[in-house]
């Protein structure tokens, strides 16, 4: 059972692309695949006021999903609160109080692991639109199967199949002009957590194993977000030049 | 890169592109300096780190800050901005810089400005002001007098056109030596312009078509370098004198 249908291994993920600043009315906006999941992320704001309910001393997020097909309904919504919870704790909200930001998250292509890639979008779209941020969030999916053995980046297909997956969302690997030796002492930043969806039953030992391969994963997910970050500002100079 | 501890530079990641997260200085090798944040880099207890994506920059000797092109505008201090009039109040009017917040123009903030000649400015208005209080928290405010209290070319402009840019094509319009497309359309055209920082230019000249060829230089120049500028407004200004 190791072989997965599109004959990738255990570990490997799918062909990652981005590109940003792809729509021109947004202030900021993303388009994140991974193979044939494709999400388009967009970013207005910030914006002055904020909602009723919403603490005035913060800035506020405000998260809409539009699906591919079909009505809006309980999926969307759980999705939409997952993005802005994972949203708010990445930004700054100190910065801008009493403003409201908008993210407008649009499915192009769902082969599975689309929270992930939304969430890697909407990320890239805040960087995008300037939004002070605290650092980078990467998102990746990993699944558990039956002898116990982790894959990573679900296909639909995987994901109705396996018995047990999770969603996991790791701060970036920063750059830092600070010795690694004196800081040593404490956790580096990646190895935090910020979000975790689990679906179906898996035994502690198997939800640990998912998060070591994740984290993992995520740092290379994490160094092609860099990539792609840093190849934009040098591409600008050749593209406009028509 | 991180082997040898004591040959570790601070500056290291200067002139390279930074993501948010980054750690740029370390506060705790740096004893009795001061050092001067600008826009984009924050204070996170011994640390310096960045908040926003773009180039770390270094203006000896002290003071550091992240560039980047945004389509929105954060106000800063003594920054000129044109601004658009949403509402008049009783006494500010209140004015859409592109900020997360609106900005408020005091009615009285003009040369020679009193109660009984209160300008007329309806919905709509555009006004070259300077920005005179910006923090993050509070609406920021504006006037249209310089610092020692005249017009010197502040205030409502009439006619031309106005466009939206980013932030950087605006600082990249008004730095010197004067910017290399607005140089090479100097030498034909004549026209007049206004730049805010705020993402904003205003371009007005004696005939619509001179206006529209001024603006879309302006709009192509953005990520082309100086010669290539001086190409590309020589070739639109050939296809002007031809038609």
């Amino acid at each position: 059972m190791e072989d997965r249908t599109d004959g990738r291994n255990a570990n490997q993920l799918r062909p990652l692309g981005c590109s940003r600043t792809i729509l021109n009315r947004a202030h900021g906006s993303a388009r994140w695949s991974q193979g044939n999941t494709i999400v388009l992320a967009a970013v207005y704001g910030p914006k002055a006021g904020t909602k009723k309910g919403e603490n005035p001393e913060k800035a506020s997020f405000e998260v809409i999903w539009k699906p591919k097909t079909g009505q809006i309904g309980k999926q969307e919504r759980e999705y939409e609160m997952i993005l802005k919870r994972t949203l708010q704790s990445i930004c700054l909200v100190n910065v801008h109080p009493n403003t409201t930001t908008s993210v407008i998250v649009q499915v192009v292509g769902d082969d599975g692991s689309l929270l992930p890639c939304a969430i890697n979008a909407s990320c890239a779209a805040l960087v995008d639109a300037g939004i002070p941020m605290k650092h980078l969030a990467v998102s990746i999916s990993c699944g558990l199967m039956e002898e116990g053995s982790i894959i990573l980046d679900l296909t639909k297909s995987e994901e109705e199949k396996l018995k047990a997956f999770a969603y996991l969302v790791f701060p970036n690997s920063p750059l830092s002009v600070i010795d690694k030796v004196h800081s040593s002492k404490e956790e580096p930043i990646e190895h935090g957590i910020i979000t975790s969806v689990s679906y179906g039953a898996m035994p502690v030992s198997g939800y640990f194993d998912c998060l070591e391969r994740g984290r993992a994963a995520s740092a290379a997910i994490s160094e092609f977000l860099r990539r792609s970050l840093q190849k934009q500002s040098s591409e600008d100079a050749s593209r406009a030049a028509q | 890169m991180d082997v040898d501890t004591g040959n570790m530079t601070q500056t290291n990641l200067v002139d390279k592109v930074v993501v948010p997260g980054d750690v740029v200085l370390d506060l705790t090798k740096m004893e009795n300096q001061t050092i001067k944040l600008g826009s984009g880099l924050r204070q996170d207890c011994d640390y310096i780190s960045v908040m926003q994506a773009g180039k770390l920059r270094l203006s000896k000797p002290n003071k550091y800050w992240v560039e980047s092109s945004q389509k929105r505008y954060v106000p800063r201090l003594e920054d000129t901005v044109l601004g658009i009039v949403v509402e008049h109040r009783s006494d500010n009017f209140l004015v859409d810089i592109k900020a997360p917040n609106l900005a408020f123009l005091p009615v009285l903030a003009f040369e020679g400005g009193t109660r009984r000649n209160i300008p007329k400015f309806e919905t709509g208005t555009l006004i070259y002001a300077r920005v005179v209080k910006a923090n993050g928290i509070m609406n920021p405010e504006l006037s249209c007098t310089d610092a020692s209290g005249k017009a010197a070319e502040f205030g409502q402009l009439k006619n031309g056109y106005m466009f939206e840019t980013s932030t950087g094509l605006a600082r990249m319009l008004l730095s010197s030596p004067t910017c290399p497309v607005l140089e090479a359309l100097g030498n034909k055209i004549s026209f007049e312009t206004a730049v805010g920082l705020n993402g904003r230019v205003w371009v007005n000249a004696s005939s619509p078509d001179d206006v529209i060829l001024v603006s879309n230089a302006i709009m192509r120049s953005e990520f082309l370098s100086g010669t290539q500028q001086r190409i590309m407004a020589e070739k639109l200004l050939e296809r002007l004198q031809k038609s």
